[in-house]
């Protein structure tokens, strides 16, 4: 399907908090049209997005191999997956790779858009349009180079590494953290000079009246930075953390190419990959369909508290 | 000028006693991967038969056999081949009803390659290797699948090092110094011993990955994880049958007595490591002398190949099959009994180096006398071919290739010192239980 | 009225910025240029440690193998993918500034219920549902065609709900209440004051689209048979060899399935970059 690699998203944070009631359109037009042009939408999204994924719903409760038989078994699935170590050590997989590839990024992103906002810089246009160079690439591609550079023996990362005294041969595969790292290094790669746009594209939204009178008041760049732009950021750093967060959970191709069967030690074993194991090695589907479900109440309960944060936040940033 | 056209027509009418059908452009789809359809046969055939349009799609391995295949056999759709890999097999044994019973085809005859008509699977089979043919047998005796290939495993091992070591480097000699796998672990122990301490500290090792020593073990026994008991799942004897044990056991003496370098097969880091030297052996199938070639081109020569410990073993291999909804059936039967019919499977293997399973090859001096200069001309043909008719043939079933995978988990966690290995196979086995039941 | 602010004095950029920019560039750059290095050397260059860091003499040679590789049509392969990229670039923009703008500005039952409705759906992982989407595609008859990847994709609930944040934002009531007091109806206010506005918005999203279609591997591998149906990401596939990496052809492979993408990137780079940024602040 062409949602890509870690998901479309919609670009806008936000910003502004929204009474839940109002209607933020024009009353006046005929809303009768509303029909009409949401019906293309709709249909094709009920035809090839919810009805296949209803199908999965139902067959969750089966055990059905596609070439076999399948019968009824209720809840089964769900139980065995909550007893089954796999279900866990992925919950644990995902979380990890998304943290080690969700807040560093988010550091350096913040850092390099503040460098890119200063208006004396040379080459501006030239630098942020290098940013999103990485983001065309094919994924498969880039694992192919990246698991040669991360390569145990004779990789160039393993060469730096020792030269500069940080480790020697350190394995990026069967290490748990080293390949965590590697992945999270691919989709840091992959998605920083996005989130660095985007963070600039904040800050450059930043009155300048702020830094105007913090600088009147005496603070130096450091402080304006820490007191001014930080809070401001608030918003961007909520969305970008949520947009994160939902791809960061569905972590897919890249564990995939470097392990299909998740590692020795079932290190790469995302929660995708276990899903997309268990249904097209396994011929599980009844029970891939169940970890299907739980990965989306997994991404919609951080999704939400996720939202209610950046809510709440946005509620007392608001004058 | 008349009466000679007349009569030519006439002469040719009486020529075309086969059917029409056989001038009647088709199109045959083929599922494969890798370099299973050769190109240089592709084309030859499509010499032959004009008509015939050949339309090749090659996956990955795992979608193909696994995803694809699936897919296919549910929605009643597919190609008119598949390519089986033998790790696929096991699987795809049990359910025969995705396949053409090949029993119940019969040849057009093509008499340019000396295949008559009328032949049906059972009546070729003697032209190939027991048990790489049973491997495309179903569980209820169907034939599903005709072997192209056979891995064969041999030991490909470096002459130079092996001097260096102070080893014995004429292949004869090798293979005395090996006649079990505990001799084989112990010849690894007195190379490293002569590594140097830079060298040690460099990761140079005897062999590339110890762990590739439990498939060559498994192969040589009877039985692997099932036995055959008539049902399409066969019953699982992974726990019970003692060749298990041994390959683990075996595989895991060699993993802790340090004799490989635990490098990955088929990563960069394998590439480089066949160019530097790091690694003195491989356990090597047929196919991969030309991997070799191809990566290693600067050791030409330094290489020679000498028989393995137990006798032979085997890595790799495929089917080609006809499914059930093949819309060709016919003409998909012609082309796979000419593409695997000796003469061709030889063509094969002088251009890609895959081993035929065509076992009347054998005898074939075409085969025994071929040598490789890149292998300081070692007769491999000649050590492939007593290799491969060592082995039995072993009923594989259903999950094979899962627990396959178990397993090799459970010998990497070993070798790369996560766990113990008594840990390491108590998880295997609750591995396994999660992959045989539910 | 509006006096001009005093700009804030910004410092001069120490070099050492200029130094971090650098490293950020090489970085972005790196990986394109290590495949063109490996694509363009011997497999024993490419084997060698520490490795070749410049690029051999081979490309032209392997981009040659590349193309005549056996179901390579290359392009055929480029034409398909560009064909389904611009298709569903298309579709998209088209039924989600629709939709979005029957999200953002019309009123009708049901609307908001649908919205967030929609919006949870998008936290389903694809994987899920690709089986039955198969056996529904192949119903419709649209197996191994191209309209197997198109039709699908034809409108996205990301697609949505980003034109709708957009309509939402850069589309003033007043003006759409001004337009319908005039007497226009809803169609003509469509088509001829929001989409010439959020036109930019629009492209954006389509190049997103464009770009998602271009490098998608599973689902056109699953759908595509024959090889000259193939999209360029499924053609790089029948470059493996049977068993393992063969990484000269398959970088050579990746680097001129990338090469057109650059290519495209020198012209719409710019526009990419203030789509994204506008989308950031804007709503």
């Amino acid at each position: 399907m062409t949602k890509g690699e870690r998901g479309k998203t919609s670009l806008t944070p936000w910003k502004k908090t929204r009474k839940p009631e109002a209607f933020p359109g024009v009353r006046s037009l005929n809303g009768k049209w509303g029909y009409l042009y949401v019906a293309p939408f709709i249909f094709m999204f009920v035809v090839f997005g919810l009805a296949p994924v209803l199908y999965s719903v139902y067959i969750s409760f089966f055990h059905w191999d596609p070439l076999g038989s399948s019968n009824f078994v209720g809840l089964r699935n769900f139980n065995n997956l909550l007893h089954d170590s796999d279900f866990w050590l992925s919950i644990r997989n995902t979380f990890s790779i998304w943290g080690l590839s969700t807040f560093p990024q988010m550091f350096m992103a913040i850092g390099l858009a503040n460098i890119l906002r200063n208006t004396r810089l040379r080459g501006k246009s030239f630098f942020r349009t290098i940013l999103l160079v990485p983001n065309i690439t094919s994924v498969i591609a880039i694992t192919i180079v990246f698991s040669q550079l991360f390569g145990r023996d004779f990789g160039i990362i393993n060469d730096i590494l020792s030269w500069a005294g940080l480790g020697h041969h350190i394995d990026f595969i069967e290490g748990v953290i080293p390949s965590h790292v590697q992945i999270a290094t691919m989709i840091t790669w992959r998605w920083i000079g996005y989130n660095t746009l985007i963070f600039l594209a904040s800050m450059l939204a930043i009155p300048n009246e702020l830094y105007e009178s913090a600088s009147v008041d005496g603070a130096t760049k450091r402080q304006q930075f820490r007191f001014v732009t930080l809070p401001q950021l608030k918003n961007t750093i909520t969305f970008v953390l949520i947009v994160g967060t939902i791809g960061g959970l569905q972590v897919f191709a890249e564990p995939q190419q470097l392990a299909a069967d998740g590692g020795s030690s079932k290190q790469f074993l995302t929660l995708t990959l276990f899903l997309y194991n268990q249904a097209f090695v396994n011929n599980k589907y009844g029970y891939a369909a169940a970890i299907g479900i739980m990965i989306t109440f997994i991404v919609l309960i951080i999704s939400t508290v996720n939202f209610f944060i950046s809510r709440k936040i946005s509620n007392d940033g608001t004058r | 000028m008349a009466v000679a056209s007349i009569a030519a027509a006439v002469i040719g009418l009486g020529a075309f006693s086969a059917p029409a059908k056989a001038a009647d452009p088709v199109t045959i789809t083929i599922w494969t991967f890798g370099d299973v359809i050769q190109r240089n046969l592709v084309a030859e055939y499509k010499a032959l038969h004009p008509e015939v349009t050949l339309q090749i799609k090659k996956s990955d391995l795992d979608p193909l056999d696994g995803t694809n295949m699936v897919t296919a056999c549910t929605s009643k759709t597919g190609p008119d081949i598949v390519a089986t890999e033998v790790s696929y097999s096991g699987y795809w044994r049990s359910y025969p009803k995705c396949f053409t019973d090949l029993r119940t085809m019969k040849t057009t005859g093509e008499p340019t390659a000396n295949i008559a008509a009328g032949l049906s699977a059972s009546d070729i089979k003697a032209n190939y290797l027991p048990w790489r043919w049973a491997q495309g047998v179903a569980f209820d005796g169907s034939v599903i699948g005709i072997p192209t290939d056979v891995g064969g495993l041999e030991v490909a091992y470096r002459t130079d090092l092996f001097k260096k070591a102070g080893l014995p480097t004429e292949r004869g000699a090798v293979a005395k110094l090996w006649p079990t796998w505990d001799k084989f672990i112990a010849t690894g122990q007195k190379y490293n011993a002569k590594l140097s301490a830079a060298n040690k500290k460099a990761g140079m090792g005897f062999i590339d990955n110890a762990g590739t020593i439990y498939a060559a073990i498994m192969n040589q026994g009877t039985a692997k994880y099932y036995a055959n008991d008539g049902t399409e799942n066969g019953k699982l004897i992974y726990d019970t049958n003692p060749q298990v044990k041994l390959a683990w056991n075996t595989t895991i003496k060699a993993t802790q007595a340090g004799i490989g370098t635990r490098i990955g097969q088929y990563t960069s880091d394998w590439n480089i490591g066949m160019n530097k030297g790091t690694f003195a052996t491989i356990l090597a199938p047929a196919w991969m002398m030309d991997y070799i070639k191809a990566q290693a081109p600067d050791t030409a020569g330094k290489w020679d190949i000498a028989d393995m410990p137990g006798g032979g073993g085997n890595q790799g291999g495929t089917q080609l099959g006809i499914p059930s909804y093949a819309q060709n059936k016919q003409a998909a039967y012609d082309f796979l009994t000419w593409y695997l019919a000796p003469a061709q499977e030889l063509k094969v293997f002088k251009t890609y180096g895959l081993f035929p399973a065509a076992s009347v090859l054998y005898k074939d001096p075409a085969l025994t006398g071929y040598t490789d200069p890149f292998f300081n001309n070692a007769p491999v043909g000649k050590i492939y071919a007593e290799g491969v008719q060592t082995l039995k043939p072993i009923f594989e079933g259903k999950l094979q290739r899962a627990i396959d995978t178990a397993i090799g988990a459970g010998l990497g966690r070993v070798a790369a010192k996560k766990m113990t290995a008594e840990k390491s196979w108590a998880q295997v086995l609750s591995d396994l239980k999660k992959v045989v039941n539910n | 009225m509006a006096t001009k602010l005093k700009q804030p004095r910004w410092r001069r950029v120490p070099k050492r910025n200029y130094f971090l920019l650098g490293v950020i560039v090489f970085l972005s750059f790196f990986p394109f240029y290590w495949m063109f290095v490996v694509s363009s050397n011997t497999n024993a260059e490419i084997s060698k440690s520490p490795p070749s860091l410049i690029p051999g003499g081979r490309f032209l040679v392997v981009a040659h193998k590349v193309m005549s590789a056996q179901g390579v049509y290359f392009s055929r392969a480029l034409l398909n993918t560009f064909v389904v990229g611009i298709s569903i670039a298309l579709a998209q923009v088209v039924f989600s500034a629709i939709a979005g703008f029957a999200f953002a500005k019309l009123d009708f039952k049901g609307r908001k219920g649908l919205i967030l409705f929609v919006v949870g759906t998008m936290m389903l992982p694809s994987q899920l549902g690709i089986i039955p989407l198969f056996m529904l595609v192949k119903n419709l008859h649209m197996i191994d065609s191209l309209f197997g990847l198109i039709v699908p994709a034809l409108v996205t609930a990301f697609g949505v709900f980003w034109m709708r944040q957009i309509i939402d934002a850069q589309i003033p009531n007043e003006l759409l209440e001004a337009a319908s007091i005039d007497g226009a109806s809803v169609p003509r206010i469509f088509f001829s004051i929001v989409l010439p506005i959020v036109r930019q918005s629009g492209f954006v999203l389509g190049l997103f689209a464009f770009l998602a279609a271009w490098n998608d591997y599973l689902w056109p591998t699953i759908v595509l048979q024959s090889p000259k149906h193939f999209t360029l990401q499924v053609a790089l596939t029948q470059l493996k060899p049977m068993y393992g990496l063969d990484y000269g052809l398959q970088m050579g492979g990746a680097f001129l399935a990338t090469a057109p993408l650059l290519i495209l990137f020198l012209f719409v780079g710019k526009k990419l970059v203030t789509g994204v940024m506008d989308g950031a602040v804007k709503g």
